[in-house]
């Protein structure tokens, strides 16, 4: 192979790795590619001479740039979400790490209740004044209760917003079936402080436990500091075998 | 075994690998600064951690976020520069820990499984 060809293939390896890393801040991106690219040079100059589908295995056992890109930009904004009290940051990034496993998912749930409920008291704090009989907590028949705006009609009755049916039933935004009914409404002006206040917290409840939830599951070290417990568990089933 | 057996079996080597992994590059740095290419060299010849190369910069950009290890690009003549890791001072105390773990650990588990093979031997030798 002419030089200029392996160094075009090795070119086009590399702006896929670009490609996919586009949201990376530049300087960091560059260095990680200039890294790559050392890597790659090298280990064609050990062998010499080298042929096309030898070239392709040297990439290949690089791995596949979009695979690379993807763990590396997971990695990435969890390290950062960490740090993170912006809703946004943890929302986008559990989001993305939701594409790779159980615990992410579990992450992106939370998340989304916790802010979603947030974002319904908030919404409702702000357009009491507006519409004062509309907005409100509103219990129906069916024991659903939903913090939000109420359609007015007793048949197709819908309630968007924040809805919980016990034990387990949720709806982060839009209406859970069967409303139909008198509904009432539950707190009255309670619900200036009542959605204040419980706006505020989930916002903060929702954030912390998020960061934590990362930092506990999120792709972590190998070993973790504080396994002395099991090292002592695993000793005294050692010793008690003997 | 069954195919089953052989994937599960498959499943728990890799993860035993993959959780050494932070282990045995942080060790590999202990006594040099290394490039990326050298410190998969190491790995490779040290130990069979199965890595798939460009896993090893995602893993080294992850300690040198976390502080562990620090790196720079230097140029010693070879016609193209290197970038290369050293262990940072709370890298060797991590490193020490790990170690340390690692040590307890693999100590307490060959006692277990040294007598899993002491069985094997006895009921081989019956047969």
């Amino acid at each position: 192979m002419r030089k200029s060809d392996v160094e075009a293939l090795i070119e086009r390896y590399l702006s896929d790795f670009r490609r996919a890393l586009l949201k990376v801040p530049a300087t960091e991106r560059e260095d990680m590619l200039q890294e790559i690219r050392c890597h790659i040079v090298e280990r064609v100059e050990a062998y010499g001479e080298v042929t096309e589908p030898l070239l392709n295995q040297i990439l290949d056992s690089v791995g596949d740039p979009k695979q690379l890109a993807s763990q590396y930009k997971t990695s990435a904004m969890l390290r950062r979400a960490v740090k993170s009290r912006s809703p946004w940051v943890l929302l986008s990034t559990t989001f993305s790490w939701a594409t790779t496993g159980v615990a992410g998912i579990v992450a992106l749930i939370i998340a989304v209740i916790g802010y979603g409920a947030a974002t319904a008291s908030s919404l409702c704090f702000l357009l009491k004044p507006f519409f004062p009989s509309r907005v409100g907590l509103w219990l129906s028949p069916q024991h659903t209760l939903t913090l939000g705006y109420w359609n007015g009609k007793l048949i197709d009755t819908e309630i968007y917003g924040f809805a919980f049916r016990p034990p387990f039933n949720f709806v982060v935004l839009g209406t859970l079936p069967s409303t139909n009914g008198p509904v009432r409404e539950m707190l009255g002006l309670w619900i200036y402080p009542v959605c204040f206040l419980g706006a505020l917290l989930l916002l903060v409840a929702t954030t912390s436990f998020t960061r934590w939830f990362i930092r506990k599951f999120g792709p972590r070290r190998s070993l973790s500091l504080n396994t002395g417990d099991k090292t002592q568990c695993l000793q005294s089933t050692a010793t008690s075998l003997r | 075994m069954t195919k089953t057996e052989n994937e599960s079996a498959d499943r728990w080597e890799a993860q035993i690998r993959k959780g050494c992994l932070e282990l045995a590059i942080l060790a590999g740095l202990w006594e040099n600064r290394l490039y990326g290419l050298e410190i998969l060299r190491v790995l490779e010849g040290d130990s069979n951690l199965g890595l798939a190369e460009g896993t090893l910069y995602l893993i080294l950009n992850r300690l040198k976020a976390e502080g562990l290890v620090d790196s720079e690009w230097v140029d010693a003549g070879s016609g193209h520069p290197r970038k290369y890791y050293v262990l940072t001072e709370v890298g060797k105390e991590r490193l020490l820990e790990m170690t340390h773990f690692w040590n307890r650990f693999s100590a307490n588990l060959n006692v277990l499984t040294g007598r899993v093979v002491g069985q094997k031997e006895l009921t081989n030798a019956q047969k």
